[in-house]
């Protein structure tokens, strides 16, 4: 999954972005949204999700369960 | 006591600053009537601040209000960012309806639709019940501004993240709060007080000014800082940006929270919790971790809780959920509580420990018994602030129009049947048009707004009956009631607004009492 679609995925649920850099090692996308969750979408297609409202976006991303 | 005087107000830990004279009947701000209304016969009022629906979304077949048949062909008629009208409209980017929705209605579902609005619920279109939730919808300070372009209306979809679904309407007239509206008066000429989304708007509603985030341009926040054009509005779009809306959602180059002057536009966490941000490992548990590049930095511009304060007005803002997040954390999809809708958790008066706090942010409760109870046993302070929980506050993409507008209907019927409702007054407004399409061009103001049109009821004894009223109001409306009505200094912001719409040559902006007749019973 790349950052475009797992944004647009997430705020399509009424979840809104609020924050999007790149992460430290520059490998991939670091995401925030309203809710609380903090969403990790590396340039290779995996992605991770942490903070609060992780459960819920994950199910939105279809991730197995929240990471820490 | 009415404040005579220039006053200095330095008392709750900040300073305000002169005001003008008093303002007494008369004397305050919006237009002037007739000088024999008697506003003390209201004694209680309630705001109750629902989500995300543009007038003509939900009320825009309501009879005798300015509604979707009067919109002009030109404005209902959609233009691509390039300028030229669509054949037709793009597809709802991933789909109209809300992930988990049996059935769902697909993007392919959506394609082919006609360059014009279309009714959701439509038997012989999509067909979608009230109950259903859809897809979410922009709704972001810059982009508003660029889909109103200059209250031509016709770049909704253009700057949309969900192609025709700005577009799409409700014929509201089966919900319980349309009945409302019949029976009372309902505002046809009301605007969101900001552009943009709810963040901002709450913001309006509190405090009539926009947050600012200091010496952002050093902080974890610097990424934020959105890249703008020179004139200001236009968001500043990325060399790969599709051309064309028929090809896909816009991109641009940094499309953040904050302005290239530092101001909050769109959505921040709060600085205090409850939060989306949690606090810092080693920080007080009370407060989210400030070292995060979306938590604001505690607020200290004077707010209306202040100034009601300062006069010895009883208030409160009831947050529905509030005490059931504190105590157990979030959870979704109910009761789905929303963060950056808590207005006030941003300002330093308001912080962990104050007594402010203690005696002016309350619990609504699950479902809002709380608020219910106060309705009912007659206790309500003089002002309230009502915020229905995420999943009971009709926003796209987590809740539905009907369970939030039943949930109302609920609490106006409690309302009605209060102690206190012999000389109360109840707004009901949205906060923001949620992204929605209205064809009513918004009144020339100020940088900040206001933005587009939504429905707004004003509930009474002395509202009149069976009334819609075009006078041009927006959500500071409500604040200029209030200080009207409690004789308090006027917020900056309302100052300021009024200045822009005098400047541009607008009617003045309304302060609720034209839907009144406030005469002794």
């Amino acid at each position: 999954m790349d950052v475009d679609k797992a944004t647009a995925v997430i705020s399509a649920a009424g979840i809104e972005l609020t924050d999007r850099r790149r992460n430290s090692a520059d490998d991939g996308w670091s995401l925030s949204f309203s809710n609380g969750a903090v969403v990790e979408v590396g340039d290779k297609g995996d992605v991770s999700a942490s903070g609060k409202g992780a459960e819920v976006v994950a199910g939105l991303l279809g991730l197995p369960g929240k990471s820490a | 006591m009415r404040l005579k005087s220039a006053i200095v107000v330095c008392a709750s830990g900040f300073f305000i600053g002169a005001f003008g004279p008093a303002l007494a009947a008369g004397n305050g701000p919006g237009p002037r009537k007739d000088a024999a209304d008697d506003l003390t016969l209201i004694d209680t009022v309630v705001v109750i601040y629902a989500e995300n629906r543009s007038f003509d979304n939900l009320y825009g077949s309501f009879p005798g209000a300015n509604g979707v048949a009067n919109a002009s062909a030109r404005t209902k008629t959609q233009r691509d960012r390039d300028g030229k009208p669509f054949r037709e409209l793009p597809p709802v980017w991933g789909g109209l309806t809300a992930k988990g929705v049996t059935p769902p209605v697909t993007e392919a579902q959506t394609e082919h639709l006609p360059n014009r609005p279309f009714n959701l619920d439509d038997p012989k279109g999509f067909g979608l019940g009230y109950g259903t939730i859809t897809h979410d919808l922009w709704h972001r300070f810059y982009q508003n501004q660029m889909q109103i372009d200059g209250g031509r209306n016709d770049k909704f979809v253009a700057h949309a993240d969900s192609g025709a679904l700005v577009m799409s309407l409700w014929d509201g007239s089966k919900q319980a709060m349309w009945k409302v509206a019949e029976k009372y008066t309902l505002a046809d000429n009301f605007f969101m007080g900001a552009f943009g989304g709810s963040f901002l708007n709450h913001q309006w509603l509190v405090c009539a000014c926009v947050p600012t985030y200091p010496k952002a341009d050093t902080s974890a926040a610097k990424p934020s800082i959105s890249v703008v054009e020179a004139d200001g509005v236009t968001l500043k779009e990325a060399a790969n940006s599709p051309k064309s809306a028929m090809d896909g959602i816009p991109k641009y180059v940094s499309d953040g929270n904050l302005t290239p002057d530092f101001y909050a536009v769109n959505t921040m966490q709060p600085p205090y919790q409850p939060s989306g941000n949690e606090p810092a490992n080693d920080g007080d548990k009370a407060y989210a971790d400030p070292m995060k590049p979306t938590t604001l930095p505690p607020q200290t511009e004077p707010t209306i809780g202040d100034l009601l304060s300062l006069k010895r007005v009883s208030w409160a803002w009831y947050g529905g959920a509030w005490q059931d997040v504190l105590d157990h954390g979030n959870k979704s999809p109910v009761p789905n509580f929303q963060y950056h809708h808590q207005a006030l958790n941003y300002y330093a008066n308001f912080a962990p420990g104050t007594a402010a706090r203690a005696e002016h942010l309350r619990d609504g409760g699950l479902g809002g018994t709380e608020f219910i109870k106060a309705v009912d046993d007659g206790k309500l302070p003089q002002v309230s602030f009502y915020k229905p929980q995420g999943d009971l506050n009709e926003h796209s993409g987590y809740a539905d129009i009907q369970a939030g507008d039943t949930h109302i209907a609920d609490v106006i019927a409690h309302l009605e049947k209060s102690p206190q409702w012999a000389h109360m007054l109840v707004v009901v407004t949205y906060d923001e048009n949620g992204g929605l399409w209205d064809h009513v061009a918004p009144p020339k103001g100020d940088r900040w707004g206001p933005g587009s049109r939504v429905p707004a009821i004003i509930i009474s004894p002395y509202a009149r009956r069976g009334y819609v009223d075009h006078t041009p109001m927006d959500t500071t409306s409500i604040l200029r009631f209030i200080t009207r009505r409690f004789e308090l200094p006027t917020l900056h912001g309302i100052t300021v607004r009024d200045a822009a719409i005098a400047a541009h040559d607008q009617r003045p902006l309304g302060d609720l009492t034209s839907a009144l007749a406030l005469k002794g019973k």
